[in-house]
C-alpha cells in the first residue's frame, strides 16, 4: 500500500516536471514542421536565455524574471536563425544539423565560462505552499511550473488557430510552394516560427530553473535529449502529440527513477523510445501532410 | 615530441572514428550510434586482454566483431527510419550503451588485482601496452597502420560495385530502389561496418588510455564522429582526414594558447566552416558558399 502512494507520488511529481519536456518538445516539432530542419541548439538556447534572466534577478519581481526569460529565448531564437540557418543550402539537412551541434557546443562553453562552471541558484515561486491531498503530496513550486507550462501551450496554440501569423506558420509547414503563391514569405514565416519556439524555449528554461532550484550548463544536453525523444514520441510536427509525450516521459522518467534509481532511469526512458519506434515510428500522432 | 606522439594517436584513433561515420553517412544516414560502439569495442577488447589475457590483435578483433554485431541486429529496426528519427534512435542507442556500461561491474580477481569494469568508477588497469614494453612510437606505428588498411580498404571498397550502390542509395533513395537496390541490404552493410571500424577504435583508444570510463563515450563523441566526415566532405575519405587533423589538431592542441576560450572556440568554428562551406572542406567548387548563394529561405 506503501509502494503504491510512492508510485502515484512519484508519478504526480513526473507530471508536473514534464511539462518542461512538454514545451522543449513543442519548439522542436514546431521548427521541424515549418523547416523539415531540425535545430540541435534549441535546448542549450532555452538554458541560455534563462541565464540570460538572471541579469534582471535582483531588480525585478520573480514573474518578471520569467518573462525575461522569455524575451532573452525569442532574441536567442531570430540570432540562431541568422547564424545557423538563413545561410545555409536548404537541401542539405546536414550542414544544419552540424551548423546547429556547433551552436551547441559554443553556448554550453561560453555559459560555463561566463559563470566560470558554478551552478546559479534560479528563483522558484510558490516553494512553501505546498498542497495535501489525502495522502499526496503536490510541490508549489512543481504546480506553479505545470500550469506556466499550460498557459504557455495554450498561447501558443491560439497563437497559431487564431492569428494571421499563426496560418501563415500552418500554411508554410504544410505546402511551402502554395503558401509562397498566395503570397506568404518563407522567411519571414521562419523567422517569426524560430521567434515563437525561442519565446517558449526561454519560458521552458525558466521553469526548468525554477524546478531544479539552480541552472547549470550541464542541463542542456540532457535536455536535448529529452527534448527529441518527447519530439518523436509524440510524432514529428505534431504539438499536442509533444503535449502528451511530454507528460508521459516526465511521468514514466520519475517512475523508473523510482523503482530503478537514477543511474539507470535513463536507459529505460530511451528503451520506451525504442518500443516506440519499433511499434508505432509515425508517433503518438500523426503528424499532418508535410513538405514533401 | 613525445607530445607529438601523443596527439598522433589521438588523431589516429578519431581519424578510425570519423571512417566509421564516413561508411554511414554515405548511404545518406546520419546516425549518432558511432559513440556507442565505440563504448562497446573498447570494453570489450580491455576486458579481452585484462580478464582473459589474450593478445592485442585478437582483442581488437574481437571489440570491432561485437560491435559489428551489435550493430547489425540495432540496424535492422533502426534503419526502418530515417532522417531526423534516426538521429534521434541512435542518440537513444548510445546513451543506453553509454548508461549499460555506467551500471556494468564485472570484477575478476587475479595476481595483480582485482581487474575489470567497476560501474561508475569506470574500468581502468587496460595495460597491456606498458606491460608488454610497447613504445609510444611503437603504439603509433600500430595505429596509423591499421587506419593505412582502413582507409585502403575503404578506398577500394568506394571504387567497388558496394561502394556504388551506397552512393546511390545515399544520393537518392527512393532512384535506387527504383533500379532494383536493396535498400536495407545496403543500409544495414554500411551500418555494420561501420559498427566494427567505430569498435576497433575503441579497442585501440581503450589500450591507449589505459582507463576508460562512460562519461568518455557521451553524445559529444557520437557528435565528433558525425562532424568529421560532414565538415571534410563526404565526396572523398581524405576530407575526413583532413578534418580529425583540423579538429584534433588545430582547434584542440593549437589553440591551446587560448586558454578556456578555445573550446568556445571549438563550436563558433564549426559553425563558421558550415557557413563557408556547407558541403565539406574538400568538395567542388572551391569557392566560399556564404559569398555566392542568396539566402536560404528563399528559394
Amino acid at each position: 500500500m506503501l509502494t503504491l502512494i510512492d508510485l502515484t507520488q512519484s508519478v504526480i511529481d513526473g507530471l508536473l516536471f514534464g511539462s518542461t519536456y512538454a514545451l522543449i518538445g513543442i519548439g522542436f516539432t514546431l521548427i521541424f514542421g515549418v523547416m523539415h530542419k531540425i535545430n540541435l541548439s534549441y535546448a542549450a538556447t532555452s538554458v541560455a536565455a534563462a541565464y540570460l534572466s538572471l541579469v534582471v534577478v535582483n531588480i525585478v519581481p520573480t514573474p518578471l524574471v520569467y518573462i525575461a526569460a522569455a524575451l532573452a529565448g525569442g532574441v536567442l531564437g531570430w540570432m540562431i536563425y541568422l547564424v545557423c540557418f538563413r545561410f545555409l543550402p536548404i537541401n542539405n539537412p546536414r550542414s544544419t544539423l552540424l551548423s546547429t551541434v556547433g551552436m551547441l557546443l559554443a553556448i554550453e562553453e561560453f555559459i560555463s565560462h561566463v559563470t566560470h562552471g558554478m551552478p546559479l541558484n534560479y528563483p522558484a515561486m510558490f516553494q512553501d505552499s505546498n498542497i495535501e491531498l489525502g495522502n499526496f503530496f503536490i510541490r508549489g513550486d512543481l504546480l506553479f511550473v505545470f500550469a506556466l507550462g499550460c498557459i504557455a501551450m495554450v498561447a501558443l496554440i491560439q497563437l497559431l488557430k487564431r492569428t494571421r501569423l499563426g496560418l501563415a506558420t500552418r500554411a508554410v509547414a504544410q505546402q511551402p510552394i502554395a503558401a509562397q503563391l498566395c503570397g506568404m514569405g518563407i522567411a519571414t514565416t521562419n523567422v517569426s516560427t524560430f521567434v515563437i519556439a525561442g519565446l517558449l524555449g526561454g519560458t521552458a528554461g525558466a521553469m526548468t530553473g525554477a524546478a531544479v532550484g539552480v541552472l547549470s550548463p550541464l542541463l542542456a544536453l540532457p535536455l536535448t535529449v529529452k527534448g527529441l525523444v518527447v519530439t518523436v514520441i509524440g510524432g514529428l510536427g505534431s504539438i499536442p502529440g509533444a503535449i502528451v509525450a511530454g507528460l508521459i516521459v516526465g511521468a514514466c522518467e520519475n517512475l523508473f527513477q523510482f523503482m530503478r534509481g537514477v543511474s539507470e532511469r535513463d536507459i529505460y526512458v530511451m528503451l520506451m523510445l525504442f518500443v516506440f519506434l519499433v511499434f508505432r515510428p509515425g508517433g503518438l500522432f500523426a503528424a499532418p501532410g508535410g513538405r514533401d | 615530441m613525445d607530445f607529438y606522439l601523443g596527439l598522433a594517436q589521438i588523431i589516429g584513433i578519431h581519424t578510425l572514428l570519423g571512417l566509421s561515420a564516413w561508411c554511414v553517412l554515405h548511404t545518406g544516414q546520419v546516425s549518432l550510434a558511432q559513440g556507442g560502439f565505440f563504448a562497446i569495442g573498447a570494453y570489450v577488447a580491455g576486458m579481452m586482454t585484462t580478464i582473459w589475457h589474450w593478445p592485442l590483435l585478437l582483442a581488437l578483433a574481437m571489440g570491432a566483431m561485437v560491435a559489428c554485431a551489435v550493430a547489425f541486429v540495432v540496424g535492422f529496426p533502426s534503419l526502418r527510419i530515417k532522417g531526423l528519427m534516426l538521429v534521434v534512435a541512435t542518440t537513444a542507442f548510445s546513451e543506453i550503451i553509454r548508461l549499460f556500461f555506467f551500471n556494468l561491474k564485472y570484477r575478476v580477481e587475479t595476481e595483480g588485482g582485482a581487474v575489470g569494469p567497476d560501474g561508475s568508477l569506470g574500468f581502468g588497469g587496460i595495460r597491456y601496452l606498458p606491460t608488454h614494453g610497447w613504445s609510444t612510437f611503437e603504439v603509433n606505428v600500430l595505429i596509423w597502420a591499421l587506419v593505412a588498411v582502413v582507409l585502403l580498404s575503404l578506398w577500394a571498397l568506394d571504387r567497388s560495385r558496394v561502394g556504388t550502390l551506397w552512393r546511390a542509395v545515399g544520393e537518392d533513395e527512393l532512384a535506387a530502389q527504383s533500379v532494383g537496390i536493396n535498400l536495407t541490404t545496403a543500409k544495414v552493410s554500411a551500418f555494420a561496418l561501420g559498427g566494427a571500424i567505430a569498435g576497433l577504435a575503441g579497442g585501440v583508444y581503450a589500450h591507449y588510455a589505459t582507463h576508460i570510463e562512460h562519461g568518455n563515450f557521451g553524445i559529444l563523441l557520437s557528435t565528433f564522429a558525425i562532424a568529421y566526415p560532414i565538415l571534410g566532405g563526404l565526396s572523398s575519405l581524405a576530407g575526413t582526414l583532413l578534418a580529425v587533423v583540423f579538429i584534433q589538431g588545430f582547434l584542440l592542441e593549437g589553440l591551446r594558447f587560448m586558454g578556456d576560450w578555445r573550446s568556445l572556440l571549438f563550436g563558433v568554428l564549426i559553425v563558421v566552416v558550415m557557413l563557408v562551406r556547407p558541403n565539406g572542406l574538400l568538395t567542388r567548387p572551391f569557392k566560399l558558399s556564404i559569398l555566392h548563394k542568396g539566402r536560404a529561405g528563399a528559394e
